[in-house]
């Protein structure tokens, strides 16, 4: 069917050029934009070798642009380079900056069409002038048409990316004509309005083309449609680049670490390891030294709370400090490095800098990503066995390029790799709606992905080559776009896979099974319940259809009950179409039937609630959420003007930031395995990033360790180590750290056995005048810090503190639930509670605990949390449920494992959240504030009229308050 | 009994001395925001660990000098989330009556959200008329705002970049249509503080019946530190989550409770002296107790008169919700909180359908709260250092959809082109700035961008676009990005 409004669209053009001509007044390069530039810009960008290369003298050499690009974008002058810097009084340099009205007439100029002059304007094609071959042609194609006829669809048999295919054409024949554009079927149906077909439009995410694209598509088959890039492909060689110079790359960073001598400090008794040798020697040029050791309960607990989130238990401690071994501190640290709470704990920080969460983050409805966590539990398996960071890094980036998934054996090693890909998953993708599913927001996936991985792994900020050369560190624009390039194969703009899309249905049997004998049951009894249902609903569907169909003509009223009756997939192709057409009439609604025929809720309601029920207890069909390459013949990439996804420049190859080269095999594309339909670009992306003297990967990742264990890096902007980073506090530690990194096959456990046996982190946190006066933000480390828990860490903590930690490991996480005063809480266990890292990180609903801890946003990641101190934490703690929740409870376990004498209560409590016993003085005033809350607590039992004995329970609230307290104290929350 | 006041420290540092000094007086509540606005940073320490992570700066909410002197000290924005039509309702197009029903160019066509249910151009229903000296065209749906359009100045030339709520909704709150950056409320709060400590500097007032579309990432700080974020205060209930202490505990437990953890952190931070986070940590469980007080306070509507409860609306079903906001939102801006932001009723605006119902119910709600809180600002001298902002995400197409019969006619999202208005300190009264084409499709005449919008508000408040920067990654950020923007100095008085 024909809808005859999309036949008048262009009808009206003539209307429009009525009521809305071109203003009279608009400025033409020859008349009003001449003399300006002339007088003001010129002087610089004109004759000789202009500044930037930018020569402003005519309206194609603005158009052409000089080292920044283009410096205008015809038709928006929000995106031109030329008008930012006019704007922003950047440009002219000194006096003579552009008056207001002189700005305003550049803008009207190039935001109407950029006329060279008083001709052109009346012709009023817009765009430049100059020859069109395919090059020009092609993007259109690919923003416009190619998502049916193209690589994965060719609609009607047609596929318009090659000369050859266009000619060949479809069912209906040749797409175009050389030379002949009013004869040509392609300008036909687009002129038409028929393609890209308004109904599928949203669909598939396109938008109908412009006018100015539909000019220029009829010139170009005017002059013959030629085919090839005129333009050619950006190639850049390493050995000469115009743009990075080699000065650019003596940068340190860019440089690879070099393995220093180990300096001997005069006093070598503090000496533990080199760590120290580094530390003591900075600090004996000044005349300082290490702090104090700290006391050794401290250390403990600094410790454990540091590899596994938590503090220790009272036997932990006990242990402990019993055992007289020189070597205990070191086996306690081994202990815990091998316990699988360390992996939870180090996990969260990698996960930190991946950006993972378990929703997309985007719209009210926060999709849910179903299979994210197996991408948590790969990094925690990956970090409690050690694995090399290089095979870890390799697996994240490429791990569906190490092997044929395809075609292999289905065993933990394979899902672990494939979800392991989930590291370049974590931008927030809302495509699976397709009105959410245009150009841009897929430019910016890539964009978030090229964030995630740049700044977390490399340490480099390239995300503002996006649009312009990266204004501080050698990396041009066309660098970005290489870069970028490398993800094309598998996230291709103009072939694009939604969210839904990017599963394997790849599971271990083992957990097929499981899931489906867990489901069994549940899909019985769907299955009784909705047949219920139908036998309910039955007629009271078929009185309601009647009586709609009662308003439609005789002829289709048997039809569409026929129609009603045959289920989607059955349908005939014109029960189909009467399906579509006729929706509203035949789909009818539970809700519907309700309104229309109240009396039926009471024997519906009951089968649906269990019908709900039933179906919230079905666990989804196992699927890997995966990064993988789409195989076949890779669409073109472009350097796009100003980030603008419909202004491609310039064609460019796939390749790696052309700054980082000293020392390093080239960026080197190779079949990842014989007969792979994969590209190979991420794979040889990690082979590069992986090489041993790579200049940033492991700097990077030793620093990050650092800054976890210290307080801060010792590059103190842990992602960007370029230019506008801080140069590292200590540069010879660092690649010591980097190069051991390596040589000891890039264990990340052997790290922070190295960190935390060093004489420097077992110093004391206490700090006097003298050192904050010389060393304010403990650069030199002269002592360690006094920190708080992070979020995690608090939370996780009075979980273990108070008996409600559920240890159990891996697997979907724990559902969140809003509780009436829309605080957001996890849902418990049979066991209590999972611990924070285990509970869905949805993003419109963090833990409400979280996120008063400064919970980071994942914009798309977070390299490095900040902490504040507001009154709403205080809140948070003292009112909010789940902190009197636990406390009750751990309450309740102490009665019944202490008994009711509260000196021994408080004892217990002292140990178990704060690792040690009360002194004298804290004894006393405990023993009296649980004195006068076991006073106060009956008021409140006599008044709610509790049928428990009062005194009972009155010791027992008693107790659970002073539990409370503790929990809120600051002791509690502060590592010494 | 251990009480904090009897707790004698075994040593003592002159320095904490003074502090406490400070804190004990700051409690008496009267001359609390003076006294923190002398004290500065001190109040809102943070930890070592974060003052090492920036060489850089201790982020905290203390009163900040603007670059220049501004009329307004505060903002309420006024947010109409759905995109309300400026065809209806201030930007009157005669030439819609004259080509009703005629269809659209192509680049027109491409700008709407689902084409196969659009149809030809819709004349408005409402009625528009000259109002005030400055004689500005606006529809009979708002009888109340047109008493005040000579404090107003309309923006008529607004436009955005996409076409769906999600996507506009950022770009309108951050400068970019991604989820990744912070919003304006937080950069005012990081360029600005706070004048009143006992309360957040940016407070949300969503509607009770929902979240709007994008939920809390709408006032998110993004990579600004997380003190910058919106507060959401609800204006049903317990205003802040968990601000009061909790109703099965028994009265008085709250304070006796605070008294034991007072008492154990004095003596924690007395073994651990010079750690400034500790002091921070011991200040914001007393700033806590007095936020009990005060928000409470804030937002208690029942203090007001009577005469000023039917002026916004209080005692009508169809004003209530929207009217008890604006009212808690004059006397949060009255308390020196710096930024207040209404949501209201997820997506009354956004008329796909029955537009004229819809925009009929839609200013119902809100035209006679708003009026009212123009007026009472005003009355007590308020409105010359308060910024009132109105506006949307975009506006709406002139063309029909779903033009099933002319009364049950919407309009599709527009936002090549819409209206937006001020009022306030600094604000030009009576000005017009902008124009849309023939039909109010497409910003014409004086295209006024987001940025341009944004730049606009930041000067009103003191501030100058380009220098309100957060160093990132070793990049300077502001919130209008890279993108040029100039302030829209007709506007402005």
């Amino acid at each position: 069917m024909r809808d005859p409004r999309r036949t008048a669209l262009l009808c009206c053009a003539s209307l429009w050029a009525v009521v809305a001509p071109l203003s009279a007044a608009t400025p033409t390069f020859d008349s009003d934009i001449q003399p300006l530039v002339e007088a003001k810009c010129v002087v610089c960008h004109g004759q000789g070798s202009p500044q930037a290369g930018l020569d402003l003298r005519t309206k194609a050499s603005i158009l052409r642009g000089g080292k920044s690009g283009p410096a205008l974008v015809v038709g928006a002058s929000a995106r031109s380079l030329l008008l930012d810097k006019v704007v922003s009084k950047t440009m002219p340099p000194g006096d003579g900056k552009l008056s207001g009205d002189e700005i305003d007439a550049l803008r009207l100029w190039i935001d109407k069409g950029a006329p060279a002059n008083a001709a052109e304007l009346a012709t009023a094609s817009g765009g430049d002038s100059g020859p069109l071959t395919e090059h020009d042609i092609l993007p259109i194609f690919q923003l416009r048409c190619i998502a049916c006829h193209g690589k994965r669809k060719q609609e009607a048999g047609l596929d318009l990316r090659t000369v050859a295919s266009r000619i060949r054409g479809g069912k209906s024949g040749p797409a175009l004509i050389p030379g002949d554009p009013v004869g040509s079927l392609l300008i036909k149906r687009i002129e038409s309005g028929d393609m890209p077909p308004a109904e599928l439009q949203l669909k598939f995410s396109v938008r109908a083309m412009t006018d100015g694209e539909l000019a220029k598509v009829r010139r170009w088959i005017a002059a013959g449609a030629p085919g090839g890039p005129a333009r050619e492909t950006l190639v850049v060689d390493l050995k000469s680049d115009p743009l990075v110079a080699d000065e650019d790359r003596q940068f340190w960073s860019f440089q690879p670490p070099q393995r220093p001598a180990v300096p001997e400090p005069k006093v070598a008794a503090l000496v533990r390891n080199p760590i120290d040798a580094f530390l003591l020697r900075k600090l004996e040029a000044k005349g300082l030294s290490y702090s104090p050791e700290a006391d050794r309960v401290k250390l403990l607990r600094r410790a454990y709370l540091d590899l596994t989130g938590m503090p220790p238990t009272p036997d932990e401690v006990a242990d402990y400090v019993s055992d007289n071994r020189a070597d205990a501190y070191e086996r306690m640290i081994d202990r815990l490095l091998g316990s699988s709470a360390y992996g939870e704990r180090w996990a969260r920080h990698w996960l930190d800098l991946a950006g993972h969460t378990d929703s997309e983050g985007f719209g009210n409805h926060d999709v849910p990503r179903e299979f994210a966590w197996r991408y948590r539990d790969y990094v925690i398996r990956s970090l409690n066995s050690d694995k090399p960071y290089s095979q870890f890094l390799m697996e994240q980036i490429a791990g569906d390029e190490l092997g044929d998934y395809r075609n292999q054996e289905v065993t933990q090693g394979l899902v672990d790799r494939l979800a392991a890909t989930g590291f370049l998953r974590t931008a927030s993708d809302p495509t699976d709606a397709p009105e959410r599913g245009f150009i841009a927001e897929r430019m910016n996936i890539i964009a978030d992905e090229i964030q995630v991985l740049s700044s977390a792994v490399m340490g480099l900020t390239v995300g503002c080559a996006r649009c312009h050369d990266h204004k501080y560190d050698p990396i041009p624009q066309r660098d970005y776009y290489r870069f970028s390039a490398i993800l094309q194969t598998s996230y291709d703009p103009y072939d694009w896979l939604p969210p839904k899309k990017r599963q394997l249905d790849v599971a271990l049997e083992s957990e097929k099974r499981e899931v489906a004998e867990h489901n069994a049951p549940y899909e019985e009894k769907i299955e009784k319940l909705e047949a219920a249902l139908a036998r309910e609903e039955g007629p009271y569907r078929k009185r309601l259809l009647d009586e709609r169909l009662q308003g439609l003509p005789e002829t289709v009223r048997e039809d569409l009950r026929l129609v009603a009756e045959v289920s989607g997939d059955e349908r005939s192709e014109v029960q189909t179409y009467l399906a579509r057409k006729f929706a509203r009439t035949i789909e009818i609604t539970g809700p519907q039937l309700k309104r229309k025929y109240p009396e039926i809720a009471g024997r519906v309601d009951p089968i649906e609630e269990d019908l709900q029920e039933a179906k919230g207890k079905l666990r989804p069909k196992p699927h890997i959420r995966v990064l993988m390459d789409t195989g076949g013949t890779a669409s073109g990439s472009y350097l796009l003007q100003r980030g603008n996804p419909i202004v491609p420049v310039q064609m460019v190859e796939p390749g790696v930031p052309s700054v980082i080269k000293a020392g390093l095999q080239p960026y080197e594309i190779k079949t990842p395995y014989p007969g792979a339909d994969s590209s190979g670009r991420r794979l040889a992306l990690a082979r590069w990033l992986t090489q041993p003297n790579h200049p940033l990967t492991a700097r990077v990742m030793v620093n990050h360790v650092w800054l976890r264990h210290f307080g801060h890096g010792i590059v103190s902007s842990p992602s960007n180590f370029g230019r506008s980073g801080n140069p590292p506090s200590h540069p010879k530690l660092l690649d010591w750290l980097a190069t051991e990194f390596v040589l000891r096959g890039w264990s990340i456990k052997y790290l922070h056995r190295l960190m935390m046996t060093s004489t420097a982190y077992r110093q004391s946190s206490q700090v006097n005048e003298a050192l904050l006066e010389i060393d304010p933000e403990n650069v030199l480390l002269t002592r360690m810090p006094l920190r708080r828990m992070d979020a995690e860490a608090l939370y996780d903590s009075m979980l273990r503190v108070t008996g409600r930690l559920d240890a159990e490991q891996f697997g979907p996480p724990s559902e969140v639930e809003v509780k009436e005063n829309k605080e957001v809480v996890s849902k418990p266990t049979g066991n209590g509670y999972r611990r924070s890292l285990y509970v869905a990180q949805k993003m419109q609903k963090p833990l409400t605990l979280l996120d008063a801890f400064d919970l980071p946003r994942m914009t798309p990641n977070c390299i490095e949390r900040r902490q504040s101190q507001v009154a709403t934490q205080a809140l948070q703690m003292m009112n909010g449920s789940d902190v009197w929740e636990h406390s009750r409870y751990m309450a309740g376990r102490l009665i019944d494992e202490i008994g009711p004498d509260p000196r021994e209560q408080v004892e217990a409590v002292f140990l178990r959240a704060l690792s040690r016993k009360p002194a004298d003085d804290e004894m006393r005033d405990s023993l009296a504030s649980l004195k006068e809350f076991t006073e106060i607590w009956p008021t409140r039992l006599q008044k709610d009229r509790d049928p428990a004995p009062v005194e009972w329970k009155s010791r027992w609230l008693a107790l659970a308050s002073f539990c409370h307290s503790m929990l809120n104290s600051a002791e509690f929350s502060f590592i010494d | 009994m251990p009480r904090a006041t009897d707790y004698q420290p075994t040593s003592t540092s002159p320095r904490r001395v003074t502090r406490r000094d400070f804190f004990s007086r700051i409690g008496d509540g009267v001359h609390g925001a003076a006294l923190a606005s002398l004290l500065g940073a001190d109040l809102f320490l943070s930890s070592p660990a974060m003052a090492a992570d920036a060489p850089h700066r201790v982020f905290d909410l203390a009163p900040r000098e603007p670059h220049f002197e501004p009329k307004a000290k505060a903002i309420i924005h006024l947010f109409m989330n759905g995109g309300p039509s400026q065809v209806d309702l201030f930007d009157p197009k005669p030439a819609l009556e004259k080509y009703a029903g005629e269809v659209p160019l192509r680049d027109m066509a491409t700008d709407i959200t689902s084409p196969h249910e659009s149809g030809g151009l819709l004349p408005s229903p409402f009625k528009f008329q000259k109002y005030g000296q400055c004689g500005m065209d606006v529809s009979e749906l708002l009888p109340h705002f047109t008493k005040h359009v000579d404090e107003v100045a309309l923006i008529r030339s607004m436009y955005g970049e996409h076409f769906n709520h999600e996507p506009a909704l950022f770009l309108m709150h951050t400068g970019r249509t991604v989820a990744t950056r912070p919003s304006i409320g937080a950069w005012v709060a990081y360029g600005l503080g706070t004048e009143n400590r006992n309360l957040p500097a940016y407070v949300v007032l969503d509607d009770p019946k929902g979240l709007p579309i994008n939920g809390i990432s709408n006032w998110q700080s993004a990579w600004l530190p997380p003190i910058y974020q919106g507060t959401r205060f609800r204006s049903e209930g317990p205003p802040v989550l968990n601000l009061d202490p909790r109703p099965d505990w028994p009265e008085g437990l709250a304070d006796a409770e605070r008294r034991l953890i007072r008492c154990f952190d004095q003596a924690h931070r007395e073994k651990r002296p010079f750690q400034q986070s500790l002091d921070g940590r011991i200040s914001s469980y007393e700033l806590a107790a007095r936020m009990q007080l005060e928000a409470g306070d804030a937002l208690d509507v029942s203090k007001e008169t009577e005469k000023t409860r039917e002026a916004y609306g209080l005692n009508d079903a169809l004003t209530h919700s929207y009217g008890k906001r604006c009212l808690m939102a004059r006397r949060l801006v009255e308390r020196g909180v710096r930024f207040v932001q209404l949501y209201i009723e997820s997506q009354i605006w956004d008329s796909h359908s029955n537009l004229e119902k819809g925009h009929r119910y839609a200013c119902g709600k809100t035209d006679k709260p708003v009026a009212a809180l123009l007026t009472d600002l005003k009355q007590r001298g308020l409105l010359d250092s308060t910024l009132i902002v109105w506006g949307g995400e975009f506006g709406r197409l002139p063309l029909s959809q779903n033009n099933i019969n002319a009364a049950a006619s919407g309009r599709d999202h527009g936002p090549p082109g819409f209206s937006v208005w001020m009022a306030g300190g600094g604000v030009k009264g009576g000005s017009i700035y902008g124009a849309t084409d023939e039909f109010g499709h497409n910003a014409e005449e004086n295209r006024t961008s987001v940025h341009d919008f944004h730049a606009t508000i930041l000067h009103l408040l003191g501030m100058n676009f380009r220098d309100l920067i957060f160093e990132r990654h070793g990049l300077k950020e502001r919130l209008t990005d890279q993108f040029p923007a100039r302030v829209v100095s007709e506007v402005l008085a």
